[in-house]
């Protein structure tokens, strides 16, 4: 690491971004606010402070090579390792939802295909890649990785998608490998992952070229979990009718804890977020205006339609207050036990929805629906997600009997609006609100 | 020994079933079948049974592979009614999700077993994990089919030992150009190994090998095949019809599970651990891309191939997102390749005939 760019980094974090963000506060003050719609209550006022922190992240990125180690991660790898090792940690598939939300997913997924990638495969990894090739992306600049961190708690598709990386870089890859739970998890699984977690600390020690020091990972690892504990908390606000937030809030509001876990940025946010939401349940101040139906989301976000989804919902005076997706990074986060780190880690990362069966999951939901009084199901069948939507339908069937509530399954894909007819999905879901309307 | 003298899966299946035979299903695509047959079990492996899709829509979208949808048409259509159990190796997200929607959702006519290989790049703790992975198999085993007979898993082991000379004598033949077959008969005979006991199969196989003529065959340009597996079985007739020769293949459901050396004498598991680890690289696996393409150059050299087919499942991840990086690392060492997307036992059609016969022309 140099210190000239550490000094660089170091400005940029007091001065720099500082005076880039008055300056485009200033500019914003001379825009026209955005209409009020009558449908929703009073924005969340925090979502500006969540914009500068996320912007924040990204500006200061490109000034980390050579001040900082670089490490692109997956979304559900143990981030408090890197943590420890203080790597400038950047989350690919959080990007891959901002350049959904923008709106560029195609562009980056064509990027992708042009260099021979099928449009079939996941497009968090097509816009990555794309991006990769064509240095395009809504966040300015993208540092280049010194390592990739992957864990397959979440699919296979990352292990497939790093490997390109890591080749093309010609860089360190290294993977937690997390065997799927078919059933409970085992200790044979929680001593292989405990086995490798010790393994990659001299991998990282080499990477960040600084010696592994147990007590900032465990006083890290304790930020990281009171930061998943204060989002989990944040969900739970929503159990209160009406509702203080959406889903689709929940959506955007997610990427502290996916992207910065384990910095005091993001633990600082929540507690923020976790107030304003309280002084609202406290108020009776709803998201949406008339509540009358509460909703469950099954499955990542449709990025490029979020803010169009939660209009037609809240028009009708549907709110969802649950979600599978959102409520991941807050789930398994009371197995984190600093007496045990390593098991425990191992256990925290493992039992992750994605990595465990069906019947999990299906268990999950029943809870959810339960416990936020749901009244209608939303399953989004993503065609980039196979591990998140290959048992959607049963499941959809399952849970809609057995909890008598109505569900609909909309084809769509996370990020490329190609494959997303919104034809097909508005009458699918007129037939839904229909039969949750005479329910 | 000709191919029209092997049995068929269903006659096999039926003979063996009635003579009391105990039968465990078996979805792609790696896992230790020496514990099955220790245990007296036939494994019957499920790759693209030939039936018309029908059941399997309402559980899958459209956007899953037809290796996966083709398994659970099988299972759905009741071709699985009769067996004892049925395993799912992990394999890829499609199948780790299939596996659990069968076994939680579906009410299986079996027991469900699944079997976790562990993921390149392996870590020093991936043998002990794998050993615990094969124990653990080996204990639903026996608590299904009964414990295995004292000195049942060292047979099994030489049985193995013998496959694997004879896979490896076949490719070598082949390579050689010392094995006058197509591409169709090769992979009917190595096939029957799907579903053959090796009781059977090794004597089979034995034969074809000591009678199959030297000379012969496709004479045109030399291909290395990569891919999936041998399917739709059109292709392989009409890589032969153009008279192009397969030299070598890089196949999931081939080579790459056949060629490795074989197991040592040390403890079974262990033994079985090492052979896992020692497996040709593989997508499915998480090998890096460098030791692929190694290994793919290797095979295209000692085969002489002068172009790669890639043959390549529609929707298939794992080796859709390698393909990329294999091509341009091939075409820079001087090797041009295919890309055809297929779905199992649905034909290749003219369309693709036309591709292969240009790209034939072209290595000329
Ligand atoms: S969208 Fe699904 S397949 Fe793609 S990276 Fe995320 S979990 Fe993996
Ligand atoms: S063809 Fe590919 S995606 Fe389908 S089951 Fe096999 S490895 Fe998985």
């Amino acid at each position: 690491m140099s210190l000239s760019a550490k000094a660089r980094m170091q400005f940029m974090k007091d001065l720099g971004f500082p005076a880039m963000l008055s300056l485009a506060k200033a500019t914003k003050g001379k825009r026209k606010p955005r209409k009020a719609n009558p449908d929703f209550g009073p924005p969340l006022k925090c979502a500006a402070r969540l914009k500068e922190i996320m912007t924040r992240h990204y500006y200061l990125s490109r000034f980390a090579p050579g001040a900082r180690p670089v490490a692109w991660v997956t979304s559900g790898a143990p981030v408090e390792l890197l943590r420890a090792f203080d790597f400038y940690t950047i989350y690919p598939e959080n990007h891959g939802a901002l350049c959904g939300a923008q709106k560029m997913g195609p562009e980056l997924c064509v990027a992708a295909e042009e260099e021979g990638y099928s449009p079939d495969l996941c497009s968090y990894a097509r816009v990555d890649l794309g991006h990769f090739f064509s240095g395009k992306t809504p966040a300015g600049k993208l540092p280049k990785p010194d390592l990739l961190f992957c864990s397959n708690n979440i699919c296979q598709t990352v292990v497939y998608w790093y490997k390109v990386l890591a080749h093309r870089l010609n860089i360190p890859l290294v993977l937690f490998d997390t065997p799927f739970n078919y059933g409970e998890i085992t200790e044979a699984n929680i001593a292989y992952m405990k086995d490798q977690i010790l393994e990659m600390i001299p991998v990282l020690e080499k990477a960040a070229g600084k010696a592994f020091n147990m007590e900032r990972f465990m006083r890290l690892a304790e930020l990281s979990k009171s930061t998943s504990q204060l989002w989990g908390q944040c969900l739970e606000t929503m159990q209160t009718r009406p509702a203080p937030m959406t889903i689709f809030d929940a959506f955007v509001h997610l990427a502290p804890v996916v992207s910065l876990r384990g910095l005091p940025v993001a633990q600082d946010y929540y507690e923020i977020l976790l107030a304003e939401l309280t002084d609202r349940v406290e108020r009776g101040i709803g998201a949406i205006t008339n509540e009358k139906k509460r909703l469950m989301w099954d499955n990542i976000a449709v990025w490029y339609k979020v803010r169009d989804f939660s209009e037609l919902f809240a028009a009708r005076g549907m709110n969802f207050v649950a979600a599978t997706y959102t409520n991941a990074w807050a789930e398994t986060i009371k197995h984190l036990d600093m007496s045990h780190p390593w098991e425990s880690l191992a256990k925290t990362y493992s039992l992750v929805i994605l990595n465990n069966n069906l019947e999990h999951r299906l268990g999950l939901m029943e809870k959810m629906v339960r416990e936020y009084a749901v009244d209608g199901l939303v399953v989004h069948s993503a065609r980039s997600c196979k591990p998140y939507s290959l048992g959607q339908y049963d499941l959809k069937r399952l849970l809609s009997h057995r909890l008598g509530i109505p569900a609909v399954v909309i084809e769509a894909d996370i990020t490329d609006y190609r494959f997303f007819s919104e034809e097909q999905a508005l009458t699918r879901l007129e037939a839904f609100f229909e039969a949750l309307e005479a329910a | 020994m000709s191919p029209a003298q092997l049995p068929s899966r269903g006659d096999y299946f039926k003979q063996w079933r009635g003579g009391g035979g105990k039968v465990c299903a078996v979805f792609p695509a790696q896992y230790p079948k020496e514990l099955l047959w220790a245990h007296g079990v036939l494994p019957m492996e499920v790759w693209d049974p030939p039936l018309a899709p029908a059941r399997a829509q309402g559980h899958l979208q459209p956007y899953i592979c037809s290796v996966v949808r083709q398994g659970l048409e099988l299972l759905l259509a009741g071709g699985m009614d009769e067996v004892g159990a049925i395993l799912f190796p992990h394999t890829c997200d499609s199948l780790q999700n299939l596996a659990s929607l069968v076994a939680d959702y579906l009410e299986p006519p079996a027991p469900s077993l699944f079997f976790y290989n562990p993921k390149a790049p392996f870590a020093a703790a991936a043998k002990g994990f794998y050993v615990s992975q094969l124990q653990a198999l080996e204990d639903d085993l026996a608590l299904i089919f009964g414990p295995a007979p004292e000195g049942a898993m060292e047979q099994a082991l030489e049985w193995s030992r013998r496959l694997s000379e004879l896979y490896a004598r076949a490719y070598a033949r082949r390579a050689a150009g010392e094995l006058g077959v197509g591409a169709a008969e090769f992979y009917r005979l190595l096939r029957a190994g799907e579903y053959l006991h090796p009781q059977d199969y090794i004597p089979l196989l034995e034969a074809w090998l000591n009678e199959a003529p030297a000379q012969g065959g496709p004479q045109g340009q030399g291909i290395l095949l990569s891919g999936v597996l041998p399917s739709p079985p059109d292709l392989m007739e009409t890589l032969d019809g153009l008279d192009l020769r397969v030299v070598h293949d890089d196949l999931l459901s081939m080579s790459r599970r056949l060629l490795y050396p074989p197991p040592g004498k040390g403890g079974p598991l262990e033994a079985l651990a090492d052979c896992f680890l020692a497996m040709p690289p593989c997508s499915t696996r998480g090998s890096s891309l460098s030791e692929r393409l190694e290994w793919l150059g290797g095979l295209a050299q000692s085969g002489g191939a002068q172009g790669v087919v890639f043959s390549v499942v529609k929707f298939c991840e794992p080796e859709l997102f390698d393909l990329p990086e294999l091509r341009r690392g091939l075409k820079e060492a001087g090797l041009p390749s295919l890309v055809l997307e297929v779905d199992v036992n649905q034909e290749v059609g003219g369309q693709a005939a036309t591709r292969l016969e240009a790209f034939g022309e072209m290595l000329s």
